[in-house]
């Protein structure tokens, strides 16, 4: 007889999953799915399980990304930055704050803001976009101890003033820098 | 040896071992490479403060996962807060797609997006970290019958979607 309830047929099921499960409790599964047409249409039986299951190893077998955690960590000065609320928004409004000032079309030079912070204005996303369309900005970005890099960029925009593409003109170095830029201007719709 | 030296001894340590694993789960967790590699940036450095606080403590590869999953988690629900990250980073769906020649194509990584995180915490730290359900227990600090119970609820959906995706 089956005594078993949908909610311990999940907890069996995820056994197997995990080839966790004995003899006893696969043929308990076994018993619940042959009266249970929910859990058997929706969880499945032993081999479907398996199936997906193996979908998540495959993956995990094929993966070849090798990150270099060390390296990006050396490459932090004061050992790393923190993209927490209060950077991020002391960021996103020196960011606001050179946006405003390069519609005067003058040169902005934003103080302080280190690299990695303008990661954190990517994250937060900004309203702020230039009203015109086709215009070039430049930005110049001074780390705090380090590095001091310009990246020049072009954001076209639609009759709503929303960006429709943005292009880098002058490469700051950092590929991920200047696709960190980018993406917070394409995100500010 | 000083506090300081012997945290960046243990610390090195910790990384050479772990990185890439904690990297790639991390990875898997918030689906962007990017992002997985300042969190586990952040988890060791974390793990650096610790052991300078007090550097007989002895962190095990546990504490790691842990502390990832719980920044993956504060990352994801912050995400889905603010809505600012793209969701369709090339890069990262392509690598999810498995046997992209065969019938049981799926995108792994956007069904992923589609589980709560508790539940995709439960399936890679088991299926793709390679914890028991015991081990995974007691790092995510719920019982081993709680992850079963995720690890095959996240089955249901990841079932789910790949029926739809062979229907489409």
């Amino acid at each position: 007889m089956n005594t078993l309830n949908c909610t311990a047929a999940e907890i069996l099921a995820g056994a197997i999953a995990l080839g966790e499960a004995g003899d006893e409790q696969r043929h308990a599964y076994r018993e619940h799915l042959s009266t249970c047409r929910r859990c058997l249409t929706q969880i499945g039986g032993e081999r479907e399980i398996e199936r997906v299951i193996n979908l998540v190893a495959q993956v995990r077998d094929q993966e070849s990304w090798q990150p270099d955690v060390r390296r990006a960590l050396a490459r932090v000065p004061g050992r790393r930055r923190a993209w927490r609320w209060g950077a991020g928004l002391a960021a996103a409004a020196a960011f606001v704050v050179a946006i405003l000032a390069t519609q005067r079309q003058a040169p902005v030079v934003v103080h302080g803001v280190a690299a990695p912070d303008l990661k954190a204005v990517a994250y937060l996303g900004t309203q702020a976009v230039p009203q015109r369309e086709s215009r070039a900005e430049s930005l110049a970005f001074t780390g705090a101890q380090t590095a001091r890099t310009t990246i020049t960029f072009q954001v076209k925009l639609d009759k709503r003033s929303k960006p429709m593409r943005c292009t880098v003109i002058k490469h700051s170095g950092p590929a991920k820098l200047d696709m960190a830029l980018c993406n917070a201007v394409m995100r500010a719709r | 040896m000083d506090r300081t030296a012997i945290a960046q001894r243990r610390t090195e340590v910790l990384v050479t071992e772990h990185q890439t694993k904690l990297a790639r789960y991390l990875r898997r967790m918030v689906g962007d490479a990017e992002v997985a590699l300042d969190l586990t940036q952040d988890v060791f450095l974390s793990a650096y403060r610790t052991l300078q606080a007090d550097p007989a403590r002895e962190l095990r590869v546990g504490w790691l996962y842990r502390a990832a999953t719980n920044a993956a988690i504060s990352f994801m629900r912050r995400r889905k807060i603010l809505h600012v990250l793209p969701l369709d980073r090339d890069l990262d769906r392509s690598a999810w797609r498995v046997d992209e020649h065969s019938a049981e194509s799926v995108d792994l990584q956007a069904a992923l997006a589609r589980l709560p995180v508790e539940q995709t915490a439960a399936l890679l730290m088991t299926s793709y970290a390679g914890y028991s359900s015991s081990e995974a227990a007691q790092i995510l600090g719920i019982s081993a019958d709680a992850v079963r119970q995720r690890v095959c609820r996240a089955m249901k959906t990841l079932r789910h979607v790949m029926n739809e995706e062979s229907i489409s």
